[in-house]
């Protein structure tokens, strides 16, 4: 008898631990999980781009080239069908795209369940307002400070770092430009959510690795629902007013281009 | 039958090896710690709910708060700066000194009711009180460090390691038990034993007629600002001080890009005001007799100057007489809290 015992207890604790693995609390033991690759690439006309060489005109007819480009995503959700989310857990739900950085461009998560899923959202920066609610977002900050995605002077992350030299038509003396998004205080949150729909179902299991790749069309980051020209400003820090128009562009750049299953 | 045993003990000990992180069951006492909110005073902006201090969360608090190791020198502390005596300010020095002697632009703040501020810093910089440190910790004139290197040298410490595993569940150095455990120091810190407290929940103390003339003109000339039981109705304003071109702080505009938050500053609460001097975000006065004259007629006059202070005779500031100054001085002297400056649980020896 005592040895049933034994054993039953056994078995629930290595059962009991299994369950702290499901971040969903999904109550049914059966559940299986998988993995998810998201490739990011940063491109402009369907090229990536490039930091050496590349140069592009925005809508406004200004030549540029980009030095650096770094933007957080984050609170990744993966949808199906009927509607049903599986949220990544929010702590471990921060990542940073450094163009420079080909490893920051590959994503992987994992303990995924086994599903089909027909859409993705993420966010573009860091939900502040959830804050402390929603733990992790202070977490991030090594990473954040690594890549000084933090505003120096105020507590806050940076969500977009752009930077580069322009000229305008005609003119031969390049200017610097910075792109800095991101929110401070209570009033200027540039956070942004994106839900798109995957081109063909993405099913999750157990031992596949499926892949699905992101498109960020950085021209849109001037020219998309607004047009953000760089004479009439190329330092954009803290401003309320183009901080704004440019986060509602980079909410517009992201697209899904494949899912691999 | 032993044998049995043993493998179930062993399984017990290898089922949760596959997380990421070994998970010890945390077996040692950490008891609460209870945060009462002042008979007088409002609820706490803070959500203490989702961190609630715990003895072994306040201790390790306290400990990183007087932690040299928090700086690059290894020297400048929060202590350093925010110095028990004076409130938690740094009153020997009119803009605060960091790592190196920097100079900061800025007069260091008092810490006290922090769980009752919505925002932190005279512009708000911060949106929450776990955000605030921040800053400091990475600010080149403050401690100039980084999250990075503090949580390495952290884990080289044993009784660090110690702390946290005893004050938070997941066991671990990171950011956000860093910035929780300051948190929970801080928001421990609630000055609420003054004179005017005693007064004002009826506990058997009375204002000198002095202190009572001055409690009067305070209500009439002040309060619109300095509001209610804190002090402050945690606003932004320009109380006319003039622009010092040396610093030329934006004030709030820095924070919201807004013009017509330029040159304004979070209205102080001015608990423990007896302490804190130097006065104004810069330090600019140095004695509460300044900070009177100022209102009377040191202002000056600017755009987004507050309109509390433009009189329809085109005079700028607060009629007061001398003797309504030292009035209002006395009272502002009642609200110095002796109990909560000398209170051995917030001092670093
Ligand atoms: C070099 C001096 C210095 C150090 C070190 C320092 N502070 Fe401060 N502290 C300041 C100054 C100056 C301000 C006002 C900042 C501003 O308005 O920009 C301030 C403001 C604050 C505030 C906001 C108070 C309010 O009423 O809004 C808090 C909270 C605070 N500090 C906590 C800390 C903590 C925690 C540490 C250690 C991690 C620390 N400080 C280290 C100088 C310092
Ligand atoms: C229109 C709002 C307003 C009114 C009215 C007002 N103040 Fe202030 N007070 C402020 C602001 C804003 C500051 C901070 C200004 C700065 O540092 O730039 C301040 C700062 C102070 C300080 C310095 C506090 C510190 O920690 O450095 C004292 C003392 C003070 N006020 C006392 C008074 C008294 C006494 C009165 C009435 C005679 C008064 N105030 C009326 C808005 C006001």
């Amino acid at each position: 008898m005592k040895k049933i015992i034994l054993i039953i207890a056994a078995f629930l604790i290595v059962l009991s631990c299994k369950n702290d693995d499901n971040n969903n609390g999904g109550s049914d033991n059966i559940e299986k999980f998988g993995t998810l690759t998201l490739d990011f690439s940063n491109t402009i006309e369907d090229k990536t781009i490039d930091l050496e060489r590349g140069s592009y005109t925005n809508g406004s007819n200004e030549t540029y080239a980009i030095a650096e480009l770094k933007y957080i995503i984050s609170n990744i959700v993966l949808i199906t069908s009927t509607g049903e989310e599986f949220k990544y857990p929010v702590a471990d739900s921060y990542f940073l795209i450094n163009e420079a950085e080909e490893s920051s461009k590959e994503i992987s998560l994992t303990d995924i369940p086994e599903e089909e899923y027909t859409k993705i959202r993420f966010g573009f920066g860091v939900d502040q307002s959830k804050y402390p609610i929603e733990s992790g977002t202070a977490n991030f900050i090594p990473t954040a400070e690594e890549n000084g995605m933090l505003w120096a002077w105020a507590a806050g992350y940076k969500f977009l770092k752009f930077e580069g030299t322009y000229n305008t038509i005609g003119s031969t003396t390049s200017n610097d430009f910075i792109l800095h998004v991101g929110s401070h205080g209570a009033n200027l949150d540039n956070y942004k959510e994106m839900t798109i729909n995957l081109p063909s179902v993405l099913s999750i299991k157990e031992m596949t690795t499926p892949n699905v790749s992101i498109n960020a069309d950085i021209a849109k980051i001037f020219d998309s629902i607004n047009t953000h020209s760089l004479e009439v400003k190329s330092d954009v820090q803290v401003d309320p007013v183009n901080a704004p128009i440019i986060a509602e562009n980079v909410s517009t750049m992201f697209s899904i281009t494949n899912v691999s299953n | 039958m032993k044998f049995l045993s043993y493998i179930v003990i062993f399984l017990f000990g290898t089922a949760c090896s596959s997380e990421k992180d070994d998970y010890v069951p945390v077996t040692l006492e950490n008891p609460k710690l209870e945060f009462t909110v002042p008979a007088n005073f409002p609820e706490p902006s803070y959500n203490v709910s989702l961190n609630p201090p715990t003895e072994k969360g306040f201790e390790l608090g306290k400990k990183l708060f007087y932690e040299g190791r928090l700086a690059s020198d290894g020297v400048v502390s929060c202590g350093f700066c925010h110095i028990q005596d004076f409130a938690f300010t740094h009153h020997t020095h009119i803009v605060s000194h960091g790592v190196d002697g920097a100079l900061g632009t800025r007069n260091a703040q008092p810490l006290h009711n922090m769980a009752f501020m919505k925002e932190f810093t005279w512009d708000g910089a911060a949106i929450h009180l776990d955000l605030q440190p921040i800053i400091p910790i990475t600010a080149e004139v403050e401690m100039n460090e980084s999250f990075s290197s503090i949580i390495k040298k952290l884990e080289e410490r044993p009784e660090y390691v110690k702390l946290f595993s005893e004050a938070f569940e997941n066991q671990k150095i990171n950011s956000e038990n860093i910035l929780k455990a300051l948190s929970q120091f801080m928001i421990m810190m609630v000055s609420a034993d003054s004179k005017y407290d005693k007064i004002e929940r009826n506990e058997g103390s009375v204002f000198t007629e002095q202190e009572a003339a001055g409690f009067e003109l305070f209500k009439s000339k002040c309060a619109s600002c300095h509001a209610g039981t804190l002090f402050t109705d945690q606003s932004y304003r320009n109380n006319g001080l003039s622009v010092d071109p040396q610093y030329n702080d934006l004030g709030r505009k820095r924070v919201t890009g807004l013009d017509e938050d330029l040159h304004k500053f979070k209205v102080p609460s001015l608990r423990n005001i007896e302490l804190t001097f130097p006065y104004m975000h810069d330090g600019r006065l140095k004695t509460l007799n300044d900070v009177l004259d100022h209102y009377s007629n040191g202002m000056v006059d600017s755009p987004t100057l507050d309109p509390v202070f433009k009189n329809t005779d085109t005079s700028l500031g607060i009629l007061m007489t001398d003797l309504e100054k030292e009035q209002i001085i006395a009272f502002l002297k009642t609200l110095t809290d002796d109990n909560f400056v000398a209170d051995s649980r917030f001092s670093e020896f």
